[in-house]
């Protein structure tokens, strides 16, 4: 893209497809935390509100954070590989190619990676510090 | 990709410009004649016509000020709180008084100056930033503003009549639903009125930033202030809905004595308190998010250097957006909600500490790598930075549970809200106002009363609130209108009391100095803080046109990095140079890399918004003294102001396809669908409302969590063969309409039409036959038939309205504003139907399906 | 009891006063008053406030060094640093930092989150929380009928109660910060709290959800006692009214009933049987008077019934314009239903 050339619409189309699920793609993170946060949360207070075993919620809960653990450990993964700074050799993508504009998206996946990784971990952490409904 | 499918043009010439190309100089009576052409399109109106200008720098300062008029009022308001409670046992103010004058000021400084304030800087200065001419939609912004005033005056005026709401800007049930008098009712109708008026600059701002970006300017270099916007924003779209949902039930139990709220009849004044702070928490940082954004433009350019970590404070604007969501149960952690659940809303609290440090480690980092040059912006930023950091430690505190036990609704909690507050929001956009000044106003203003503004406002504030953690640590509560002497707490008002008055000093300097004459000033250098960002391309003096020519961008901080640059963009040898039709047009590009793809007409000045606003206040204001009548009037007049504004200005067929914009790109003039900014606005518009759709059902499912007999036993139930017929009809309009778009598109232009003209009908009748599955419910009874009639009464007006859109685009075909080549209309109806074909069907199985079900 | 012409109420003492030494003290101490939550007589306020002690020294550490960091960059050296030292910066105090202390902050916070929500050692108190004052009931373990009383809430040192709470019409908030944190009072639901209290002593509750008018007033004494002189107060609490013997108390009952203030008091062991408004079965033993407004005086008592509006706004008793003889007769009764 940086070389001349007229623009073409199906070769736009494509390259936005791509890059719109790469946009889409630094909210996969968050998104997997805030479905996360809202299933524990939903669950145990339907649990506590309808006298449902807490503990088996509580066991469940856990199992469901292992795995959003896990999702947000691959989001991550694959985003590193997008920005991959030691390839590039530029961490800050501030140049105005399409590569640095890829690159700059797979590293805001990887830092939100981060961040929603902390949360689902805090999060999780009621589930076994804390033990019933009171 | 839709341009293919309609057979208009796609963009023709060579993109992105050469070297070559764009070395080649501009002919200069050629350059003269275009600036004159540019000049007279976007004329402003003159005498009184200049109310009529929509253009983003007009209404953008119309906007700041009134947001600044509402902030200085609540500012008296809470002066009067703090003389009230200098000493014990004051009488200085009623009881009665008192509430009404802290639920106005808590009130009007969210509602009125700090949403709306967000809102009026974004529309002022985000064209600039981003090298554009105007907002995507100048007449929407208009509109917004008007009804923004109209509800402002409306709200705050009731405090003089000694009317206004008094039962706490939170407006919690049973004391809001009970209260007698118009104020409860002035505070939701006048306030949902604003909050609309607030998602439409919402959707405006967002389109603004994925569409309306100079070429070139990929995400990955857009300016961080247009990243806030979005995420902002989008923040508003998901926050604001469920207060809206929560308004509307509430209004309904206020009118109608539906009880949704009322123990006695099943309902539950804790689902009002979900809702409010669902929208209340992330509202917080929908305040504090774009100030944060004006430090992130006002920081590099004090470094002189580019921001240190640019990805880094994308995440933690993006993760604080999405943080901020869970977190509201922490304005509840004392309604006895079981300790797990109070656990997880503490560690979200926690959790959402990280991505907000970043970002203010991400401006130290980039401080500690430049060259610092203190001027009176960084001043105002610093002391933001001490006050608010002492704010988010504090926040830190009271995220644990148990700490919040013993502080919550204490002064603690007043002290630590406005710290983060004035810190993280009231700091820095007089920061802003300091730093963007020469940029709206293309003049100075004076340094020394700026810094002994902040002087004062700096040791006021701390004057006044720092003594409230001990105050509060030492039990008084919060929004009591006097208190004993004796327990501690006299010395510690007094004091607060003082450090008010010395804040209030300070304020009256900074107005003074904000509106003081400065014709005798000289002219300004134009870019008097050797900033790097586009509005510093911005003509002194000032010329109407936003930018002389748009240029391609490649760096984060052009005027550092593309030498050049300004020289070319005001010689026009960029794009959009001219306006040969003498009509405003706007350059539309790409969502992630900014390729150019069409050129936008934008409408300009006009009347038609201050009409619709005007009967939109009506049909809001009348029934707070239960006028329904004329309230009906003015919705319809309302209704009627906007199809007449949407039919003479929007997608109308153009003269020409295709059109040159400049170094020898050509673009298409008309898009539809995806392709269009009416097309994403009408997007977003509908995930807000989906949001609030949401809300309702979430409503639906509490009072079943929370109460042990919902549905109630023997309870009368939706006649589910009605319902049945309702899905039907749903399913029927939803296809005649996307049955019309694409037999509109293969030139069946009779059997579109027929389908257009069908669709309303099926609408019409899938709404009366929910309404009729409801009809013999007595919603006033009990909550289980309030819910199911305001899940239909939903619906049904959702119908209404498109309804109205299906026959305003049967219309467009029958009076060839809508053809098969041009047909945006009918796709953004179509999008329209897709979410609220959802909504019903939901809503149907809702109530056709969750008695048998729960 | 005097009033100014405007309806002010000159000297009327309100209930803080007698905390007024103590306050003294405790301010030299940092402590406050008799409503401070860092004055700590029970175990959910000692716990709390040594979680708020260690994050004050933390926080202030933290804000320091943030700030200096500032101040040093921007004012003292700038452009000494460079990026390197930038990124540490941004990942060590961005992520590192606030992970550490927020982790540790947490497990705290979550571990002594549930304490409040413990079951009780049998005693347990229900509170209702009315337009602007406080009914209470004791129930003793095994009670079958409680025992009625009002604004007034007493508590064994060294046992653990339980706290039933609910509300009449809007939402309150039933705290005493002395012995730990608040819990919100609902119509319609009942929530629960559970104190320890610890150290005997006079310590001051007080509504902390807004509720109207008189939100400022509804406040109350919490007394905790050691436990076998709280046993002997409940008893005496539980008998009925001792009858007047003096002369100007009877004629003070002969006010009380025919004014009709039996329609919304009780004086057990009377023809006074109303619920509407507080229990006055022992209000001349009481600490304070009108929901923690002023102390049981003569005094106080005659400015009340007189001036209810500007005592405590929108109250719902209204004022009574009684003749000077039939008001001190009156309060003379009432104060003295020990």
């Amino acid at each position: 893209m940086s070389e001349e050339h007229q623009p073409r619409r199906e070769e736009d189309a494509k390259e936005f497809a791509e890059e719109q699920a790469s946009l889409f793609k630094i909210t996969f993170g968050p998104l997997i935390w805030a479905v996360h946060f809202v299933v524990c949360y939903g669950l145990v207070a339907v649990t506590c509100a309808k006298g449902w075993d807490i503990f088996a919620t509580r066991l469940g809960l856990v199992l469901l954070s292992a795995l959003a653990l896990g999702g947000i450990g691959w989001v991550g993964w694959s985003a590193w590989r997008q920005w991959n700074p030691s390839r590039t050799g530029d961490p800050m993508n501030r140049g105005s190619r399409a590569e640095d504009r890829h690159h700059f998206l797979g590293h805001a996946a990887f830092l939100l990676s981060i961040i929603s990784l902390i949360g689902v971990v805090f999060v999780s952490m009621p589930l076994i510090l804390i033990g019933g409904c009171q | 990709m839709t341009v293919r499918e309609t057979g208009l043009p796609r963009p023709e010439g060579p993109y992105p410009p050469t070297e070559a190309m764009l070395a080649e100089p501009v002919p200069e009576d050629v350059a003269k004649a275009q600036a004159e052409r540019l000049r007279a399109a976007w004329a402003p109106p003159t005498g009184w016509r200049y109310w009529t200008a929509v253009n983003n720098t007009k209404v953008g300062k119309w906007y700041c000020l009134t947001a600044l008029v509402f902030m200085l009022l609540a500012g008296v308001m809470a002066l009067i709180i703090r003389l009230q409670l200098a000493v014990p046992e004051n009488d200085l103010v009623s009881a009665d008084r008192f509430n009404q004058l802290f639920t106005m000021h808590g009130s009007a400084m969210m509602f009125l100056f700090a949403v709306p304030m967000f809102e009026a800087i974004s529309i002022l200065l985000l064209p600039g930033l981003l090298g554009a001419r105007d907002m995507p939609f100048p007449r929407l912004s208009a509109f917004g503003y008007w009804c923004f005033l109209i509800g402002g005056v409306f709200v705050i005026g009731s405090i003089f009549f000694d009317a206004a709401p008094r039962a706490g800007w939170f407006m919690y049930p049973p004391l809001a639903t009970k209260d007698d008098g118009p104020g409860s009712d002035i505070w939701l109708l006048g306030l949902s009125f604003i909050e609309i008026a607030s998602i439409a600059a919402a959707v405006e701002l967002i389109v603004g930033s994925l569409k309306c970006r100079p070429p070139g300017m990929r995400v990955n270099i857009m300016p961080l202030y247009a990243w806030y916007v979005l995420v902002v924003g989008g923040m508003i779209l998901f926050a604001f809905p469920p207060l809206i949902a929560g308004d509307f039930l509430f209004e309904l139990e206020r009118s109608f004595d539906w009880p949704f709220f009322d123990p006695e009849r099943g309902g539950d004044p804790m689902l009002w308190q979900h809702l409010f702070w669902i929208f209340g928490h992330p509202e917080v940082y929908i305040v504090f998010l774009p100030s944060i954004a004006i430090a992130a433009m006002i920081v590099p350019t004090v470094a002189r250097r580019p921001i240190f970590g640019y990805s880094w404070i994308v995440l933690s604007a993006v993760g604080t957006g999405f943080l901020s969501f869970g977190l509201w149960v922490h304005h509840m952690f004392t309604t006895g909600l079981p300790s797990i659940s109070l656990g997880f809303f503490s560690a979200a609290s926690e959790a959402v500490v990280i991505p907000t440090g970043i970002q203010i480690f991400a401006f130290l980092a980039t401080l500690m790598a430049g060259r610092v040059k203190m001027t009176l912006p960084m001043l105002w930023i610093s002391g933001a930075l001490a006050i608010f950091t002492m704010g988010g430690l504090t926040g830190v505190m009271l995220a644990l549970a148990p700490f919040d036990f013993q502080a919550h609704d204490t002064y603690f909690i007043v002290a630590h809200l406005h710290y983060t507050l004035f810190g993280g929001m009231v700091f820095p956009v007089i920061a802003g106002v300091y730093y963007f000044y020469p940029f709206f106003r293309k003049k100075l203003m004076s340094e020394r009363l700026g810094r002994w503004a902040f002087w004062l406002i700096f040791t006021g504030f701390n004057l006044c609130f720092l003594p409230m953690h001990l105050t509060g640590l030492w039990g008084m509560p919060r929004r009591i209108y006097t208190y004993p002497t004796g327990l501690g707490w006299d010395g510690l008002n007094l004091i607060s009391t003082l450090g008010a008055f010395v804040v209030a000093a300070g304020f009256a300097i900074f107005v003074w100095d904000l509106i003081r004459p400065k014709g005798g000033q000289p002219q300004i250098p134009r870019n008097p803080w050797d900033a790097g960002t586009l509005e510093w391309t911005h003509d002194v003096p000032e010329e109407v046109w936003g930018v002389r020519s748009i240029p391609h961008v490649t760096t984060r901080y052009p005027l550092w990095d593309q030498p050049g640059m300004q020289g070319r963009m005001d010689a026009g040898g960029f794009y959009l140079p001219d306006a040969r039709e003498g009509k405003r047009e706007i350059l539309i590009t790409s969502v992630i890399d900014a390729e150019p793809v069409q050129v936008q007409r934008v409408s300009g000045p006009t009347w038609i918004t201050h009409l619709a606003a005007g009967f939109t206040g009506g049909a809001f204001i009348f029934p707070t003294f239960h006028w329904y009548p004329p309230a009906i009037a003015c919705g319809v007049l309302a209704i009627c102001c906007i199809i007449w504004w949407l039919w003479t200005s929007t997608a109308r067929p153009p003269e020409t396809d295709i059109k040159d914009v400049g170094l020898d790109l050509k673009l298409p003039t008309y898009a539809a669908g995806p392709a269009s900014t009416g097309w994403w606005a009408m997007w977003i518009t509908m995930l807000g409302d989906a949001t609030a759709f949401a809300s309702l059902i979430f409503g639906f499912f509490f009072y079943w969590t929370a109460s042990p007999d919902f549905p109630p036993e023997g309870a009368v139930h939706a006649a589910s063969g009605l319902i049945g017929l309702a899905a039907v009809g749903f399913a029927a309009t939803w296809a005649l309409t996307v049955g019309g778009r694409r037999l509109n598109r293969v030139q069946a232009v009779g059997a579109a039409r027929a389908c257009l003209a069908f669709a309303p009908l099926m609408a019409a009748g899938g709404a009366s036959a929910l309404i009729g599955s409801v009809w013999p419910l007595e919603p006033s009874a009990h909550v289980y038939p309030a819910v199911l009639w305001a899940l239909a009464i939903w619906v049904a007006a959702h119908c209404g309205v498109g309804g109205i859109m299906q026959l305003y685009c049967l219309a467009g075909s029958l009076f060839g504003k809508l053809t098969p080549r041009y047909d945006a209309d009918i796709w953004n109806v179509s999008l329209y139907w897709h979410f609220v074909t959802i909504a019903a069907l939901v809503t149907c199985a809702v109530l056709g399906l969750a008695p048998g079900a729960l | 009891m005097k009033v100014q012409k405007n309806g002010r109420v000159a000297r009327f003492r309100p209930v803080g006063r007698q905390f007024g030494f103590v306050v003294l003290l405790m301010a030299l101490a940092g402590c406050g008053g008799g409503q401070s939550a860092l004055n700590t007589a029970g175990r959910e306020a000692a716990s709390i406030a040594l979680l708020f002690w260690v994050m004050l020294c933390g926080a202030v550490v933290l804000w320091l060094l943030v700030n200096g960091a500032f101040y040093y960059v921007s004012r003292i050296a700038p452009g000494r640093l460079d990026t390197r030292h930038a990124r540490s910066v941004l990942i060590g105090g961005g992520i590192v930092l606030p992970v550490v202390v927020l982790t540790a902050l947490l497990a705290w916070g979550l571990s002594i989150l549930p304490d409040p929500r413990r079951p009780g050692d049998g005693l347990v108190v229900r509170v209702t929380g009315e337009q602007w004052w406080w009914r209470v009931e004791y129930w003793p373990e095994g009670a079958e009928t409680p025992i009625v009383t009002a604004n007034e809430i007493r508590l064994p040192a060294g046992q653990r109660t339980e706290f039933r709470l609910a509300a009449d019409e809007v939402i309150h908030s039933f705290w005493i910060p002395a012995l730990g944190g608040k819990m919100d009072m609902f119509p319609g639901r009942e929530t629960m709290i559970s104190l320890a209290p610890e150290r005997p002593g006079v310590y001051r509750g007080q509504c902390a959800e807004f509720c109207g008018a008189s939100h400022a007033w509804m406040a109350f004494a919490a007394v905790v006692m050691p436990p076998e002189a709280f046993d002997d107060w409940l008893a005496a609490e539980a008998a009925d009214a001792v009858p007047p013997t003096d002369e100007a108390a009877l004629r003070g009952q002969e006010v009380f009933l025919s004014e009709g203030c039996g329609a919304c008091h009780t004086v057990r062991g009377t023809e006074a049987v109303g619920t509407v408004g507080p229990d006055l079965t022992h209000i001349g033993s009481r600490r304070t008077l009108g929901a923690g407004r002023s102390t049981v005086t003569l005094e106080n008592l005659g400015t009340w019934i007189t001036h209810t509006e500007a005592l405590k706004p929108e109250v719902r008793m209204p004022s009574y314009a009684l003749s000077e003889g039939d008001l001190a007769d009156l309060t003379q009764y009432l104060k003295g239903l020990k």
